[in-house]
């Protein structure tokens, strides 16, 4: 044995050692896969939160019926005005806030009460879960399209409403997905030494499933986020989104439905919003799942 | 087999060998705790909606006589319809009416619920068929065509076009379709339905742009999905290998042999999607004006209708517990180490 080990070794001496989190931190910053979606969202949450506060953007609604209509590129309205006045520009950024602020808000949610909810019946086993896993198997059964109807038919209107209702999409799909990962770790030997060394559930679950399962919630969450901003247009399309004087991109689109083949410009302009930051997030998903998983 | 029965106790789902002698055929037994499981499922999916119904603000009477009626006359109603009953009675009530298949009629119309499912149920079935077999359509080819030579230059533009349809939203694909096809070129319908007895070929025409907005998105989740894979199976399953050493083509042992395999794996997740194919039916039959199950729950929950309400849900949460069930049968009854009882770790 003792033999045969330098040629194991890589030809030129030693490798040079690296410590993890230094490797880590290389191919994070060189993967464009990860670079390249994340800086774009960067731009447009940047341009959505920090643009209105510094510069020349006029204010999302109340604009004068004088500026009605204008085409895109015209003078002070780079993307044109809409049918009341408005800058649209300004309103895919107010808009931007509103569709970010409801998927983020929905997908906390999910993570907070889904995963935490999901790992403790992964972990306890038994009774609990199998009472857990019954009651989200009904809220996946029950088309949480219905459910989110109701809820901001019932309570109105509005963005916080928007993000209860879009909440139980995304509550029962973080409960499976942290239980299955939970489950993942049961045989493993760092678990059975924590429970042999006296440590208490709780800690367990905090210091040692919640770590270990983090990566696949959050880019599970990436890809929610997509959904969520999605869905939330969807509720617009339905009159349950967002009220209207207020932008988001949904209920951009969905009012421009009713003038798409006069000015599609209305529908166009929020859509390709839409479909960069939703398809970054997919991207940025994707690039964290291959990055974590070849880890 | 030794290396299979340390793997199994792994996966949530898989029982050691010893519970196996139970029952002959797997695949019955398979059917009958499904069905088991599905019971309690679909009874809690009725009382949630039931509770949520109750929770919302208003009842139908208020709905059905509009603001200018007199505490009186809703009272009146009220007490007709049966809403001033307590809501245990009221959803007892009811679930002993579908438990002997009544499922009642509707407070606003008064008409039967089954004559409103077996008006509307058919175009969205056929919406989701049409859509399904639009997404399979292009995912089985697209799929196996990337998989042919993963990196290769098929490969690569399909998994850039299949992110892109993943991330474009059904109703934003539905107006650009529209804008397309019907205000531009004008050679397909924008809004409406024609049913089947008005001549097939309308009907398809009808229904292609709905359906094409509803099938993409998931064509290309399928592609993916399938193409991942089937490059899994080229690269290290051994029949691929001894298909390969028999002489067997490449493209041969892709096409016969792996894609028979990866297509398994697909019909589960089929099974599993019908749910969220089914919400995004709802919104896609807004947008095109489809006369569906979809319309009629929008509506009835404005009525708060809640009988209508409750026979829609009910129908959606049988199909998605049924698909799912469906596709665990029919991978077990495809793949021989399920049908002949082995163990499939």
């Amino acid at each position: 044995m003792a033999t045969q080990l330098p040629d194991t070794l890589p030809p030129g001496g030693a490798p040079v050692p690296v410590s993890a989190p230094a490797r880590r931190a290389r191919r994070w910053t060189v993967d464009p896969e990860i670079v390249i979606p994340a800086a774009v969202l960067l731009v447009i949450i940047g341009a959505c939160f920090v643009w209105p506060l510094v510069g020349p953007v006029p204010p999302p609604v109340g604009g004068s019926i004088l500026n009605a209509g204008l085409p895109p590129f015209s003078p002070g309205h780079i993307f044109g005005t809409d049918p009341v006045g408005n800058d649209i520009f300004s309103r895919i950024l107010y808009g931007g806030r509103v569709s970010i602020e409801v998927g983020l808000a929905t997908q906390l949610i999910g993570i907070a009460v889904g995963g935490t909810v999901g790992c403790i019946a992964g972990y306890r086993g038994g009774v609990t879960d199998t009472a857990v896993m019954r009651v989200v198997d009904v809220l996946i059964a029950f088309p949480a399209l219905v459910l989110a109807l109701a809820i901001a038919d019932g309570l109105g209107p509005s963005e916080v409403h928007v993000i209860w209702a879009l909440s139980f999409f995304s509550i029962p799909a973080f409960a499976r997905i942290s239980r299955a990962a939970t489950l993942r770790l049961q045989g493993q030997t760092f678990m059975l030494a924590a429970r042999l060394s006296g440590t208490r559930g709780w800690r367990i679950l905090l210091r040692h499933v919640a770590p270990n399962i983090m990566p696949q919630l959050v880019t599970f969450g990436l890809l929610g986020m997509g959904v969520a901003i999605i869905l939330e247009g969807a509720l617009s399309f339905l009159g349950l989104g967002i009220p209207d004087p207020g932008p988001s991109w949904g209920n951009m689109i969905a009012l421009g439905q009713g003038t798409l083949s006069a000015s599609p410009a209305l529908v166009l302009i929020p859509s390709v919003f839409l479909f960069a930051t939703v398809l970054s997030l997919n991207l940025l998903g994707d690039g964290l799942r291959a990055h974590w998983g070849a880890r | 087999m030794a290396a299979e029965a340390d793997v199994a106790p792994a996966g949530p789902r898989s029982r050691g060998p010893a519970g196996r002698a139970v029952l002959t055929s797997p695949a019955l037994r398979l059917v009958a705790r499904r069905l088991l499981l599905a019971i309690p499922v679909l009874w809690g999916v009725t009382l949630l909606t039931f509770v949520v119904m109750n929770l919302l603000p208003g009842n139908a009477a208020q709905e059905i006589l509009g603001a200018s009626a007199t505490p009186a006359e809703v009272r009146a109603l009220e007490i007709r319809l049966h809403l001033n009953e307590p809501f245990w009675i009221r959803y007892g009530h009811w679930l002993g009416g579908v438990l002997s298949g009544n499922l009642g009629s509707s407070f606003t119309s008064g008409q039967q619920v089954t004559s409103i499912l077996a008006q509307r149920l058919p175009v969205t079935l056929e919406l989701l068929l049409y859509a399904f077999l639009i997404s399979v359509c292009v995912a089985v080819p697209v799929a196996t065509a990337a998989a042919r030579r993963p990196g290769g230059i098929a490969d690569r533009l399909s998994m850039v076009a299949s992110m892109a349809g993943l991330s474009i939203a059904p109703y934003v694909l539905g107006l650009v379709l529209i804008y397309i096809f019907a205000v531009r070129l004008r050679i397909l319908p924008a809004l409406g339905y024609e049913s089947l007895s008005q001549g097939i070929a309308g009907n398809i025409r009808s229904l292609t742009l709905p359906a094409i907005s509803l099938g993409l998105p998931i064509a290309c989740f399928y592609t993916r999905l399938l193409r991942s894979d089937l490059v899994e199976q080229m690269q290290g399953e051994d029949y691929v290998v001894t298909a390969r050493a028999k002489g067997i083509g490449p493209w041969q042992v892709l096409t016969r042999h792996a894609l028979r395999n990866s297509l398994f794996g697909l019909i589960t997740v089929i099974g599993l999607n019908l749910g969220t194919l089914i919400g995004a039916a709802v919104i896609i039959e807004q947008i095109f004006s489809l006369p569906g199950i979809g319309q009629v729950l929008l509506q009835s929950i404005n009525n708060r209708d809640v009988i209508v309400v409750e026979a829609v849900v009910l129908v959606f949460a049988v199909i998605v517990v049924l698909a799912s069930l469906a596709a665990d049968l029919l991978y077990a009854v495809l793949d021989p180490r399920i049908r002949y009882g082995h163990s499939a770790a």
